[in-house]
């Protein structure tokens, strides 16, 4: 059978379709073109031309046209759609009219520098000229760095290595930067979160550099779609942007089926697992060989799933190599053979985790089978778009987990398919991450009395600050930097934490490894002494944790139960930014807090049965951080009508739901903020739920809940309302046993008291 | 919270504010002076000896007073927000030795004392340091880069000591750092030194108090360094002129192969002469058949692995090699076979064994056996 056979029985499969809550189809898509531009190169058309390229996407033609009257660009493009094209042309030529150009790469990951550089030979190659690409980064042999410096027109890196290899040490890399013409960031929509206010502030350094060389690079960004690509890049880049976001490529007809996998058990709520169905429908498309790709959130499901999908076609031919696994961890070589294989069609099935939901070529597959919702509709787009032919019909499957928020989407499937995808928030002036680029800057570059960097604000102060501190010294009107530490190897890019601790496996005492890092903040929770600590699905138990050094150590064990600590978080008002009064006598406001964690006790669990097996001390510093949070302040006259526990509850419901419902809508995991309800707030001496980042100095997760005080609300109410359950079950405002019996009741009756 | 308090709260608070500096026109100006006395030989150096250290372009006509000693004291390790606070040059006179520090008294001076830097190396023909090439001349010249002056004047002839002495010394010593190399190749252990780690703090705290007493040490340190260096090539050139004055086995069997690397072949096996009757005597005999070997000259080389062989030096390799050179070269399987076999008795005694490697040529061996047995068979 093929795509649209298989899709017409399946719509005939009452069985199937019982469990089906929306099958949305796509409607295929023209592609729409526009003619090489005038001025174009007779080199570069006919490398274009010998690759069967005769005209350009209307998106690819627009970006080029922007580029060329000399403004910074974002294209916003899906999957497959020749995205490259808008910054390699621009590059290319440009080179080629003036072979001292140079222009600079930015890939979130290695993988993606590696895909791009080849395609980049194949172009270059094809011309026959002598435009030379290199990749700089952690693999880049030392020998070949300098040619690198010298004489690479198009130097392909990432964020890390820009941050600590090239502008710690421009006065080497003199030709790149005083010719710098063009700055190429892909995948800009990654750049969220602590890792997008770092690179922007990376790229504050950067322009800061060229200025002093004298170069005034133009921006080419490239996007997956997401709300906000142009508010994304402005502040990323610190300039305005021209969004150009009309796709012109073609596309076939999508079928995007949504499936919620049947209750298996009524009383306790059970339902059919996600990897059981999802291995029956990708088992169903391999066997009619359609080429699929199926994602899976973690790596221990990708395995799984692929040696079940390898079962299911094993045969003395080797047919079991046509499905393969793909994740992190795989060694790049093997990686390459496998997008190749899928590339060429050898590979029928891959099972992979997001590593291949960035923009890795391997080129379009038949259909897409989602286990389990990817933590946002911009990945999960991204996910659905590897499976999509120019022409032709494909199929995507969403195939819901028991998971709070896999429920909540297979149950509104409008969230998916109507919601404009996330915003993507930085925010370059959180202080700890400034503060820190700025050390890197002012020992890259002395600044002088009332420089600026790039439109942050405080400059001054900052100056003032690490002169009071000695690291600067101020002399003349110029601040020098003045320390011996080289500021930006203490500063990693994927964290807001400075120091990170470091866990080290010591069960074999003559090879002690690292094997991970944590920031400081989730430490004390998971690797005080005695925890049971899961890496790679291996228990290991904390033998040491060396607050001082910021060291874990730990040994391999065999345990049958986890270890749970217990938190004891207080909050206290640091400043109130805004306040505004909200149903009637609530208030919702916005600040600045101070979180202090202390762990005083874990529990052991058992496996399976959940039963709490014993107790232990912990014995740890309280830990501070300074963030920013919002929260809603229940009106007086509802926490004078409840009784004390009846209102604990409900609130309890209330924090449950939100944060379900938070990350969401603020595009973030759940993991970057933490809801927290108080029956007597220190804050604000009420009921109150409060909302904040979970990391110091804050991303702008608070400020943006603060602008949806309401939806947050409503939606938090939509899930407790629409869930089939009577008193409460995870997936909304919590079991019964956390939240009692009137717990569910309670909270939608403060969640409409809010919203009245 | 007000921003000045809020980045208290974020960083952290400790030190003292910086003291108001002055306008500066130039930097700050040391000189020492040494008497002629303290460098035996100086005169002496010629451009053919220093081509027997180095391969690196050297001019013609070498006149002793036109070589820069140099030396940098440094804020940290490198990168561009690393400054070279003092920078000394020393040079030999017809009286003496003479040392130039310039100090900056405070960053703005840095462009004064970069001119100072850039018209001192013009008037030379090779810079001379230890461990330059890696660098202070990479720190000097991004120096240069951040102050928009030209680094041209840095790209001269470049004798980097460090190098030259790793490759003599560093199979005897291990570490080869000024300090130890001042101690036990001079002979003159340093008393009172600030250890290197220290410097940039020092600086750090002088350039809080100006109290120019705290650099002392540092200034002292600087200009012993570059007389050092100055002495450490003199003493050097005199062991390349009289290898035969090399007291240790190591050393001149590293000096070989140390002119054998910049094709200095007839000097190089003048050395490992030298060196086969000591501790290393095994491996210069090697090294030396092995430099007859390569340069075609076949029967110089069976010659030394006959001595080996004689002398019972160097293991099984001089009958592994005799028996290649009988079996291709003189076409005498026999004795080849008769070698082999020896080899092999050798290798069976437990004494000779050489660790992980012994089971691998002992099945070289009985390869060669084989062939060479067939061979007399064909016959």
């Amino acid at each position: 059978m093929n795509v649209q056979q298989l899709a017409d029985q399946l719509r005939r499969d009452n069985l199937f379709m019982k469990n089906v809550t929306r099958w949305e189809v796509l409607p295929a898509r023209p592609a729409r073109t526009a003619p090489f531009p005038a001025g174009m190169d007779g080199r570069l058309k006919a490398a274009l031309e010998s690759r069967g390229i005769h005209e350009l996407y209307i998106h690819q033609a627009a970006s080029l046209e922007a580029t060329a009257r000399g403004e910074d660009v974002t294209v916003v493009t899906p999957t497959a759609s020749g995205k490259t094209m808008c910054y390699n042309l621009p590059v290319l030529s440009a080179i080629l009219q003036d072979e001292d150009t140079r222009a600079l790469y930015l890939f979130p990951t290695k993988a993606l520098s590696a895909d791009q550089v080849s395609e980049l030979y194949e172009m270059i190659e094809e011309m026959g000229v002598n435009i030379k690409t290199y990749t700089y980064d952690g693999d880049t042999p030392a020998a070949a760095r300098r040619a690198v410096r010298q004489a690479g027109h198009i130097v392909v890196t990432n964020p890390d290595m820009l941050h600590s290899g090239i502008l710690p040490h421009h006065t080497k890399w003199v030709k790149l930067f005083e010719n710098l013409k063009y700055i190429v960031i892909d995948e800009i929509h990654t750049y969220r979160g602590v890792f997008g206010s770092n690179l922007a502030n990376v790229l504050r350094r950067l322009l800061r550099l060229c200025e002093f060389y004298g170069s005034h690079p133009q921006f080419i960004l490239c996007s997956a779609t997401i709300a906000n690509p142009k508010e994304l890049a402005e502040t990323l880049i610190g300039r305005p942007v021209t969004l150009v976001d009309e796709n012109g490529a073609p596309m076939g007809e999508r079928h995007f089926v949504f499936y919620n996998p049947p209750v298996v058990n009524r009383q306790l709520g059970i339902r059919e697992g996600a990897i059981h169905v999802t291995r029956n429908i990708a088992g169903t498309l391999l066997k009619n060989g359609i080429q699929t790709i199926t994602f899976a959130r973690s790596r221990l499901t990708v395995e799984v799933l692929t040696r079940y999908l390898k079962d299911l076609v094993r045969d003395p031919l080797g047919n079991a190599g046509k499905v393969r696994g793909y994740r992190g961890g795989y060694l790049p070589g093997e990686r390459r053979a496998i997008e190749r294989g899928l590339r060429a069609g050898q590979v029928d099935a891959v099972v992979s985790t997001n590593a291949l939901e960035l923009g890795i070529d391997i080129g379009s597959l038949d259909a897409c089978v989602m286990c389990g919702y990817p933590g946002t509709i911009a990945s999960a787009w991204q996910q659905a778009g590897r499976a999509g032919r120019r022409k032709g019909v494909s199929m995507v499957f969403f195939i819901a987990s028991s998971a709070a928020i896999d429920q909540y989407i297979v149950n509104h499937p409008d969230y998916l398919l109507q919601q404009s995808p996330e915003n993507a928030l930085l925010n370059p002036d959180n202080l700890y991450i400034l503060l820190s680029h700025f050390k890197c800057a002012a020992f890259e570059l002395p600044f002088r009395e009332g420089d600026g960097f790039g439109n942050a604000p405080g400059c001054g102060e900052m100056l003032e600050y690490l002169s009071d501190q000695g690291i600067l010294h101020e002399a003349e009107g110029t601040y020098h930097w003045s320390a011996e530490d080289f500021p930006a190897s203490e500063l990693s890019l994927r964290s807001a934490a400075t120091e990170n601790f470091i866990i080290v496996d010591i069960t074999d005492p003559a090879h002690h490894r690292v094997v991970g890092e944590m920031d400081r903040f989730t430490a004390p929770m998971l690797l005080h002494e005695n925890a049971i600590y899961m890496h790679e699905g291996t228990q290991y138990q904390v033998e040491k944790l060396d607050f001082d050094a910021c060291k874990a150590f730990i040994r391999s064990v065999d345990v049958g139960y986890y270890t749970d600590a217990d938190l004891n978080i207080s909050l206290s008002l640091l400043d109130i930014e805004k306040e505004e009064p909200f149903a009637g006598t609530a208030v919702a406001a916005l600040g600045e807090i101070k979180v202090t964690a202390l762990v005083t006790m874990f529990k052991k669990i058992r496996f399976d049965t959940h039963e709490t097996l014993g107790f232990g001390h912990v014995r740890l510093p309280e830990t501070d951080m300074h963030t920013t949070a919002m929260w809603w302040t229940l009106p007086d006259a509802l926490a004078d009508r409840m009784a004390g526990d009846r209102l604990k509850n409900g609130m309890m419901g209330v924090a449950n739901l939100l944060r379900i419902v938070c990350p969401l809508y603020l595009m973030c995991s759940a993991q970057d903020i933490a809801v927290v309800y108080q029956v007597r707030s220190p804050i604000t001496d009420k009921p109150t739920i409060i909302l904040y980042d979970n990391c110091p100095g804050g991303i702008g997760l608070s400020q943006k809940a603060f602008g949806m005080k309401e939806l947050l609300l409503s939606r938090a109410l939509q899930v407790a309302e629409d869930c089939p359950c009577e008193y409460g079950c995870p997936s909304c405002a919590g079991p019964v046993g956390e939240i009692g019996e009137d717990g569910k009741r309670t909270a939608i009756r403060l969640l409409k008291e809010l919203l009245k | 919270m007000n921003l000045m308090e809020k980045l208290r709260a974020v960083g952290g608070t400790s030190g003292k504010p910086a003291a108001p500096a002055e306008a500066s026109t130039d930097c700050r100006h040391f000189a020492v002076y040494r008497p002629i006395e303290d460098f035996p030989g100086a005169f002496g150096l010629t451009a053919e000896t220093l081509r027997l250290m180095s391969d690196r372009e050297i001019p013609e006509k070498l006149d002793p007073r036109k070589i820069l000693y140099l030396d940098t004291e440094t804020t940290g390790l490198g990168g561009s927000g690393t400054v070279a606070f003092l920078v000394g040059m020393g040079y030999l006179t017809d009286n003496g030795f003479e040392v130039h520090q310039f100090l900056l008294r405070d960053y703005p001076e840095e462009p004064f004392q970069l001119k100072h830097v850039a018209a001192g190396l013009g008037k030379f023909d090779v810079l001379c340091t230890f461990n330059g090439t890696t660098f202070d001349v990479p720190l000097l010249e991004s120096r240069f880069r951040m102050n928009r002056m030209n680094p041209d004047c840095l790209d001269m002839p470049h004798l980097d000591l460090l190098h030259i002495c790793r490759r003599l010394w560093k199979l005897r010593l291990g570490r080869c750092n000024l300090g130890r190399l001042e101690e036990v190749i001079l002979g003159q252990p340093r008393t009172d030194d600030i250890p290197g780690s220290e410097v940039p703090e020092r600086y750090f705290t002088y350039l809080k108090t100006k109290q120019i007493e705290l650099l002392e040490d540092v200034l002292s340190h600087n200009a012993q360094d570059i007389i050092s260096l100055c002495v450490l090539l003199n003493h050097m050139a005199d062991l390349y002129l009289h290898p035969e004055k090399i007291r240790f086995s190591e050393d001149v069997y590293s000096m070989g192969r140390a002119l054998e690397r910049i094709n200095r072949t007839e000097n190089a096996r003048h050395c490992y002469r030298l060196a086969r009757r000591g501790r290393m005597g095994d491996s210069a005999g090697t090294a030396l058949a092995m430099s007859y070997r390569r340069a075609g000259e076949k029967e110089q080389a069976a010659e030394i692995w006959r001595e080996m062989i004689r002398e019972r030096r160097g293991g099984v390799l001089p009958y592994v090699e005799l028996a290649k050179y009988e079996e291709h070269v003189r076409r005498d399987v026999k004795a080849a076979l008769e070698l082999t076999e020896k080899a092999m008795l050798l290798l069976s005694e437990p004494v000779l064994r050489e660790g992980g490697t012994v089971q691998e040529t002992k099945n070289e061996l009985q390869y060669r056996r084989q062939r060479l047995m067939r061979k007399l068979k064909e016959r």
